[in-house]
């Protein structure tokens, strides 16, 4: 016992270490929540009450507690929930689109690239990414536009003898638009929706003669279903909330939420950008519980957990 | 601290899990320098009772004292206990000699005397001259003796091993056994190792404690454990029993009559009281019954049961001759296979199954 | 490569495609890259290679304290999210709410930039309203300001947008760690701290930085949530927008937007080597593994 108490002085007054033994825990359980904490009063409390503000007054440069729905009526009852709608198509295209490009890829990795290398193969993915989306976005504009890339290569490959003006400045280049911001989280996504498909099951498919279309709609596609949705839910606000994209590539018509927002806090009416914002929170709420019903979004979490 | 306190002793331990309930009321108390297993089936709560003695469980009621000292709410690093994990626990970052280091270097030890000592310590466990490699160039067999060297180093008074020999292969677990129980008489320390398999747990232990369902079922030596179960759950988990479930048809003495479905036995009542109409169970080990022809007569210092022939399945070492119970339960009686007799009866002959009468052990419901 | 009888012309063909798309999503940058060498710049007939036009960033006052305020912004964010994210994982380690706190930290990619920052905007124009009511109620003026629109409010915006990225990172390295070399670590005698700084952190330490280097580049990128709510001072992206937008893309804009692209691949193109260099040699780790030495 001489040897114990050598070790570690202190250990044995239990009564001494009691303190320590409370106060230390405790401080470090508080040190855990932080982020959550912080999470939920910079994040969750502003998003939330985007709904409260939405229904105050409005009054020359700010806003006062009420309660009206005159934002609200503003956004249905004129243009702008038209164009709300139109972005939605077209940010749903932009989905589709990147599904079809994106999740193969996904698949290819997983299936045929050796574990080792997978991730390495994903991290080019990152690589666009990781450079800035406004000027991704801005460089479509001398890429696309009458004596930009596109029409310099196809004239002179002589494909074409006119320009092609028909992209950049309407829905068409917000799609590109959205297509070239958005396809590396299809992959992401995607990859991570894999790992819930295990490596033997292409064996077991193979065994039992399973064509890639048979595989690909009984196996893969159950399993892999909530990351889709995942990637694509995330696509898909982001293409409706995103202001950038149609300021940037959109014509006079192309307004999404964000630009809505945007315009109406430059125009100082907060209620109306707080009313397009809880909108756009209700509508992530009610695709991510519809979500949840279909396909338990709670297994994206298996492979971390 | 306290000269003539037991090693560790556990007070009314529970461990809850919200409604889970992983330890119910457990009183333990293990000696120093004892070699004490905890035997059980996986998930019946060994190693909650084990880590909850390390300190890697907070108890929900109750206590552990280690030396007579109350440390329920201490860390596992305040605690004079050392551990063995099953598997993946060492650094893979550092090389077997900073693994078995680091507790060294921890208690800010001068550098010269912790290369000494971990040099001694790995020489103890035969591993000298390894301390430069890294952990992932040793097999599992290795990588375990690691464990062990580098909670031995600490000189910590108990050792606690969770199952540190369930990831290696049989021949190497049979090994390793023997060398723990070495290793532990000459360090002289209390060892607690939780392990699911009783051949180990036999190997090693001076006494074990059965752990089932987040009970302490039953402790004991190795030996009491397997010739006299109290519990019929010891009967059902420690060696290779035939259980009779029944109740007690008469009273004659020191002896009970019990009747069972497949016929009534006769059981020794050890002291214990039943009454007629109790419902208790009756074990009898497998190598302790022989089967007769069901014509031959019947020794006055046996009881038997009567049965129908089924199978034979040689084990090498053993055969296990099985026969079906008047109501088709199974009941098995094991030989060694050298004294096997030559020819064996055609399946659904009539046998007899016969056992010494103080063989049978009594188990109240 | 893993289907012996698999076609190699399929594969590669497959191969083919996926660097296809990859050189698809960098062409605008690359065409960027192009252009802001080119002394005549966009849509010229001749093409003069020049590096004048980076020449002239760094002559820009007003570029250069722009580059100044992001750094310090993309600085002082890292150092908040990264160690929030190692503390946010390991809360979701030991939680029993573990689909809330996921929820709670990876819906900031669910909320698009101009909506969240609007709504962050508001929640700080309130806060600020607040606080200086209060200060000037209880006379303790040392309360007003503090979300006054600035370097503070931006501060928190960005914090808010990385933390979801730097908190997957950090929690797919996690994963990997196992926890019982903790649990061994608090045997041998190691504090908590001790048992995460001398074996958990070394083994996460590629994911640590990877979070670090993303959260920089992502920060140096933000652009909508900065801009709302980075008050008075003017940040890398905005000048380049508000160049843009009012004078078109200039040779400088160019200049700038490759300088940026360029910074970015050299961060992810090393920590894609290192990655490399890495899982090489985990995978003669794997190798040794798969043959282990049986001597007992």
């Amino acid at each position: 016992m001489s040897s114990a108490e050598k070790q570690a002085p202190g250990r044995s007054n239990a009564a001494a270490g009691e303190p320590e033994g409370v106060l230390v825990p405790r401080l470090q359980s508080a040190a855990f929540v932080l982020p959550v904490t912080f999470m939920v009063v910079f994040f969750a409390l502003p998003v939330a009450l985007t709904a409260v503000w939405s229904v105050f007054e409005r009054t020359m440069f700010w806003m006062e507690p009420g309660f009206t729905l005159f934002a609200y009526e503003n956004f249905f009852t004129s243009a702008r929930l038209i164009n709300f709608l139109a972005s939605m198509y077209h940010s749903f295209i932009s989905v589709v689109i990147c599904l079809i490009l994106g999740f193969p890829i996904a698949v290819f990795v997983r299936r045929r690239i050796p574990q080792v290398a997978q991730h390495r193969v994903v991290l080019l993915f990152i690589l666009p990414f990781m450079v800035s989306e406004i000027i991704r976005i801005f460089a479509l504009r001398p890429i696309l536009q009458r004596n930009g890339l596109v029409n310099e290569t196809l004239m002179n490959l002589g494909l074409i003898s006119e320009p092609i003006t028909a992209i950049l400045y309407t829905p068409t280049g917000v799609v590109i638009g959205e297509v070239l911001s958005f396809l590396p989280f299809v992959v992401f996504s995607g990859f991570l929706a894999m790992e819930a498909v295990p490596k033997y099951i292409f064996e077991v498919c193979d065994d039992l003669g399973a064509g890639p279309y048979r595989t690909f709609k009984d196996v893969i596609l159950p399993l892999a279903a909530p990351g889709i949705f995942a990637g694509s839910v995330f696509i898909f606000v982001n293409g409706i909330g995103v202001a950038l994209l149609p300021n940037t590539l959109g014509g006079p018509g192309a307004v999404n939420a964000g630009l809505i927002a945007t315009q109406a806090i430059t125009a100082l009416d907060f209620p109306l950008a707080m009313a397009v914002s809880a909108i756009m929170m209700g509508t992530l709420m009610l695709l991510l519980y519809i979500g949840h019903r279909l396909f338990n979004l709670t297994h994206i979490l298996d492979p971390i957990s | 601290m306290n000269g003539s306190a037991p090693a560790v002793e556990v007070r009314g331990l529970s461990k809850h899990y919200g409604s889970v309930v992983a330890l119910r009321e457990v009183d333990l108390t293990i000696g120093a320098g004892e070699y004490f297993v905890l035997l059980g089936p996986s998930g019946g709560g060994k190693t909650t009772l084990l880590r909850t003695i390390g300190g890697f469980h907070k108890p929900t009621s109750g206590q552990v004292l280690l030396h007579g000292v109350d440390v329920s709410n201490q860390p596992p690093d305040k605690r004079p206990t050392g551990m063995v994990f099953q598997s993946y626990a060492l650094f893979p970052h550092m090389t077997v000699a900073q693994n078995v280091g680091y507790g060294l270097s921890l208690a800010k030890l001068p550098a010269g005397q912790i290369r000494e000592k971990t040099e001694a310590m790995l020489a103890m466990v035969g591993l000298a001259g390894y301390g430069e490699r890294k952990p992932h160039e040793l097999s599992g067999g290795q990588q375990q003796r690691v464990q062990l060297a580098r909670a031995l180093v600490l000189d910590r008074d108990i050792l606690l091993l969770d199952e540190p020999l369930a990831a290696l292969d049989a021949q190497l677990r049979k090994d390793m056994c023997l060398e723990l129980k070495h290793l532990q008489e000459k360090v002289g320390i209390t060892f607690i190792h939780v392990t699911h398999n009783q051949e180990e747990a036999m190997t090693v232990a001076d006494r074990i404690a059965l752990i089932a369902d987040g009970d302490l079922v039953e402790q004991g030596s190795a030996r009491d454990v397997y010739e006299a179960p109290q519990q019929r759950f010891t009967a059902s988990f420690v060696g290779e029993n035939n259980l009779l479930d029944g109740t007690v048809a008469a009273i004659d003495g020191e002896w009970a009559e019990v009747s069972t479905p497949g016929g009534t036995v006769p059981v020794h009542r050890r002291g214990r009281t039943v009454s007629t109409g109790d419902r208790v169970a009756v074990s009898i080990r497998s190598e302790l019954t022989r089967l007769e022809p069901a014509d031959a007569a019947l020794d006055p210092t046996m009881a038997a049961l009567d049965g129908a022939y089924r199978e034979t399945v040689y084990l090498g070492l053993v055969s296990a001759h099985r026969a079906a119970l008047a109501d088709d339960s199974e009941f098995m009686s094991r030989v060694v296979a050298s004294h096997d007799q030559p020819s064996l009866p055609d399946p659904g002959t009539p046998v007899r199954i016969a056992w010494a009468r103080e063989a049978a052990r009594l188990h109240l419901g | 490569m893993v289907d012996e009888f698999g076609n190699l012309w399929v594969h590669r063909l497959k191969w083919a495609y996926l660097l296809l798309i990859v050189f698809s999503l960098m062409s605008p940058v690359f065409y960027v890259m192009y252009i802001s060498f080119n002394e005549n710049g966009f849509g010229a007939a001749e093409y003069v290679l020049t590096l004048e036009s980076y020449s002239l960033i760094f002559s820009d006052k007003l570029m250069m304290t722009a580059l100044q305020w992001t750094l310090s912004l993309a600085f002082c964010t890292t150092v908040v999210v990264v160690p929030m994210s190692i503390l946010a994982a390991k809360f979701y380690k030991a939680t029993r709410y573990k689909v809330l706190t996921v929820f709670l930290l990876l819906s900031p990619l669910f909320v698009a930039a101009d909506i969240f920052g609007a709504a962050l905007l508001v929640y700080f124009k309130n806060l600020n309203l607040m606080f200086t009511s209060v200060a000037e109620a209880t006379g303790l003026s040392f309360l007003s300001g503090w979300f006054e629109l600035g370097f503070i409010t931006a501060w928190i915006g960005l914090i808010i947008y990385t933390i979801p990225y730097a908190f997957i990172v950090v929690l797919i390295t996690m994963g990997r760690y196992r926890h019982e070399q903790t649990e061994a670590a608090r045997a041998c005698g190691a504090s908590g701290w001790r048992a995460f700084w001398d074996i958990e952190f070394p083994q996460i330490r590629p994911g640590v930085f990877s979070a670090c280097a993303f959260c920089v580049i992502l920060c140096f990128n933000e652009y909508t949530r900065t801009s709302l709510l980075k008050g008075g001072f003017d940040t890398f992206t905005t000048v380049l927008v508000s160049q843009m937008l009012n004078e078109g893309m200039s040779n400088e804009s160019y200049a700038m937007s490759s300088f940026v692209s360029f910074t970015a691949i050299a961060v992810i193109g090393s920590i894609i080597l290192y990655t490399l260099i890495r899982s090489e040699s985990l995978g003669q780790v794997a190798r040794a593994k798969a043959e282990p030495n049986m001597a007992g």
